[in-house]
């Protein structure tokens, strides 16, 4: 590789947010690293603080009642160091976002040629009338049928698919290393799904962008990902290799989460009970109050440590640990044979 | 369907030779105000500086006319309103025409409108062409057309005397006072200091409310504090003993009353726009800016301020009324500007004259009246066609 510096390296990420009944700490001593042209997926239930970490990432969480500690290094450079100035000027440039709901993320007070040319001018000393021509040119490259007509429509003349279209322009008028999209598809159906994933594989890799993609659907993982982040209550259950997580699922967590999928022999089941306080956090392990393996031992003390299952494959789950059994949970070791969700 | 040709590769952007091709712009709209403000002010220190106290400024032109500080900070807010208020309906004629549409529903508003672009119309360009009424003591007393007064009230009558009363004329279409001033050319002076109260006032209720509201709300924290608890105070503060306090001490005129009412009134659309720009800040087009590197004075003025400005247009749309009505209860206490023709001035001039002479009062009071209730109707008209969504609030 390279001798440059890693794209993005997240270590013991804590984002703490204080209210009237405590400090919630949405994001708990949380590690993952994107890599150049990378896919990151961080995959996870609703209130598993995905969203919070890739905001985290870019620092906009509010400062209070937010609090971000650890480390992030982007290219780096330390993001939590960085002045308000360094901010501004590394977001959007080298850092794009696409957001969960297309509907929202437009402003319905202006074009979205206006919105383009706006992202650009923010970044670039650069007139308007090649802002408009390049405006144009996006447009119809992520695939807004006759673009130079509709540069000049109103966001709410748009389909949530041509809006997600039109923002994925908008990340991509300055080139950016790394781009970050926070659950893209969800707020679409699925055909329009397809076509928005397929548009940002195709993106990745002529841009040659690492992407930290977070969502809670592990058919939108399975399509897109390299490497996986499970997270469950602020944090990392297991990581690895997208063939690693889907084959051979290591921790209960995300063994629960695959049988959670439709589409396999046996009856859809869904995971019992719910996520724990984010308060008073239950101790050790997150998953415990709902684990079917859990013994005393995952009752007490703190949350387990990863433990490698086999490389990079690695499981934050007290039966990969020393003296304890991994085939009760299921882990074969790097074999195959997990298999819940052999197509 | 979308994804035409999955093989289209993109090209890599050169910026190298985009960013040789430009040069920061400003938008029409600035550059015109700038400029024309620049000439207001230029014009402003000619007077100062070159003008002698009592020669009119256009003196050089051979136009007897002495531009007062009133009339300066009047060109200044017509120079904004048609920058940032009409230019901007040319500008983007599809949502003006959608805006025309709506706003067109409501028919008293649309005849409001008719009445109030007569008064701006006529308040402008009436004094330029009807001099100003004068004292004419022969005169006095003389009744409207088609009225008729008893000939003992008037020295001269102008019209015909039939049966010993004095049959009104055109030439006085209104009336005169009791100083002979023909009361026509008086209201049509009036519609002008009207329309200076109307217009500076909403500059600078505008200009600050906005600034204040929409800074407290993105800003939030300390900021928010601060700048919500001066408004607290201000709006405690007796504006009126202040008019008072200051208009004992040095004098007083109408520039006075506006700047100073003006000045101590931006607080409840400050309040107000900071409500409505509270929810705009949570929504999700805020944060998707704040990601793409916007700076905060673009995220606020761009972003935050058209998506508030609906609702305050229309919040000081509704008060307007309120400063022409302030400013005609003062005159017509004597406490206003006695050397301005305004309709408050007027009302108060019939005041004992009301048993025989009604229309010196009548007549004012009722382009008064008519001017208040157009701009209320216009207001909420404004609030139908451009913030739909308050409807159901302001029903009720």
């Amino acid at each position: 590789m390279s001798s440059e510096p890693p794209l993005l390296e997240v270590t013991d990420l804590r984002t703490t947010f204080s209210t009237d009944d405590g400090a919630v700490t949405a994001v708990d001593g949380v590690d993952f690293t994107v890599d150049d042209g990378q896919t990151v997926c961080i995959v996870g239930e609703s209130g598993s603080g995905k969203t919070v970490a890739t905001e985290s990432v870019s620092r906009i969480i509010k400062s209070p009642p937010g609090q971000i500690e650890g480390s992030i290094r982007f290219r780096g450079r330390e993001v939590t160091e960085m002045s308000e100035g360094e901010l501004q000027s590394a977001r959007g440039s080298n850092i794009a976002h696409i957001f969960q709901n297309p509907q929202d993320a437009l402003n319905h007070c202006y074009t979205v040629g206006w919105q383009i040319m706006e992202a650009m001018q923010i970044h670039r000393d650069i007139s308007e009338e090649a802002a408009r021509e390049r405006g144009i040119e996006l447009l119809s490259e992520v695939g807004v049928a006759n673009a130079a007509a509709r540069f000049d429509d109103y966001p709410h003349e748009f389909s949530g698919g041509q809006k997600q279209r039109v923002m994925i322009a908008m990340a991509l008028v300055t080139n950016p290393e790394l781009l970050i999209a926070d659950e893209p598809t969800t707020a679409l159906d699925v055909t329009v799904q397809a076509e928005i994933l397929s548009l940002l594989d195709r993106l990745q890799q002529e841009y040659e962008m690492g992407v930290l993609f977070v969502t809670h659907d592990l058919g939108v993982v399975a399509e897109i990902a390299d490497h996986v982040v499970v997270m469950y209550a602020g944090k990392v259950m297991e990581r690895g290799d997208v063939y690693e997580i889907f084959e051979d699922p290591s921790h209960p967590y995300t063994q629960a989460l695959l049988e959670c999928l439709p589409g396999q022999s046996k009856a859809v089941e869904g995971i019992g009970g719910s996520l724990p306080s984010v308060i008073n956090p239950p101790d050790g392990c997150r998953f415990a109050p709902r684990c079917d393996h859990a013994v005393s031992a995952c009752h007490s003390g703190d949350h387990p440590p990863e433990y490698e299952v086999d490389g990079d494959h690695k499981a934050s789950c007290i039966y990969y640990g020393p003296g304890y059994d991994q085939s009760v949970v299921g882990g074969s070791g790097g074999k195959q044979g997990g298999g819940v969700a052999d197509d | 369907m979308a994804t035409q040709d999955p093989n289209k590769q993109f090209d890599q952007v050169d910026w190298e030779e985009i960013n040789n091709s430009s040069g920061t712009s400003y938008s029409i709209n600035a550059l015109g105000t700038l400029v024309s403000i620049g000439a207001v002010l230029a014009l402003v220190v000619y007077d100062i500086l070159f003008v002698e106290q009592y020669t009119p400024t256009f003196a050089f032109v051979g136009w007897g006319y002495d531009v007062s500080q009133l009339d300066f900070l009047f060109a200044v807010s017509l120079i904004v309103f048609g920058f940032y208020g009409v230019l901007p309906l040319y500008q983007n004629k599809r949502m003006t025409r959608y805006y025309w549409r709506q706003f067109k529903k409501n028919r008293p508003a649309l005849v409001s409108l008719v009445w109030l672009g007569f008064v701006f119309v006529v308040g402008i360009l009436g004094p330029v062409f009807i001099s100003a009424p004068e004292v004419a003591l022969f005169q006095k007393y003389q009744p409207p057309a088609f009225m008729s007064i008893a000939n003992n009230y008037p020295i001269n009558c102008v019209g015909p005397v039939v049966d010993g009363a004095c049959q009104g004329t055109l030439n006085h279409p209104f009336g005169t006072t009791r100083n002979g001033k023909d009361i026509f050319t008086m209201i049509v002076y009036g519609m002008q200091i009207s329309m200076k109260i109307a217009f500076i006032t909403t500059l600078i209720v505008i200009t600050i409310g906005t600034a204040v509201g929409t800074t407290a709300a993105y800003a939030g924290g300390l900021i928010d504090e601060v700048l919500m608890r001066w408004v607290d105070i201000q709006q405690s503060f007796p504006t009126f003993i202040l008019y008072l306090l200051i208009l004992y001490i040095w004098g007083g005129g109408l520039f006075l009353f506006i700047v100073l009412f003006g000045l101590f009134a931006w607080e409840g659309t400050a309040r107000y726009t900071r409500s409505n720009a509270l929810s705009k800040v949570e929504e999700e087009y805020i944060k998707a800016v704040q990601l793409s590197g916007a700076s905060t004075y673009r995220i606020v003025r761009r972003h935050v301020v058209p998506n508030t400005a609906s609702s305050i247009i229309t919040n000081v749309t509704l008060l307007i009324p309120v400063f022409i009505l302030a400013e005609a209860q003062l005159a017509f206490l004597g406490l206003g500007d006695s050397t301005v023709p305004s309709w408050g001035q007027l009302i108060s001039i019939g005041r004992n004259d009301l048993g025989f002479a009604p229309w010196i009062t009548l007549a004012p009071g009722f382009v008064l009246f008519l001017t208040i209730l157009a701009f209320n109707f216009l207001g909420d008209a404004l609030l139908d066609a451009l913030n739909p969504e308050a409807n159901t609030e302001s029903e009720g």
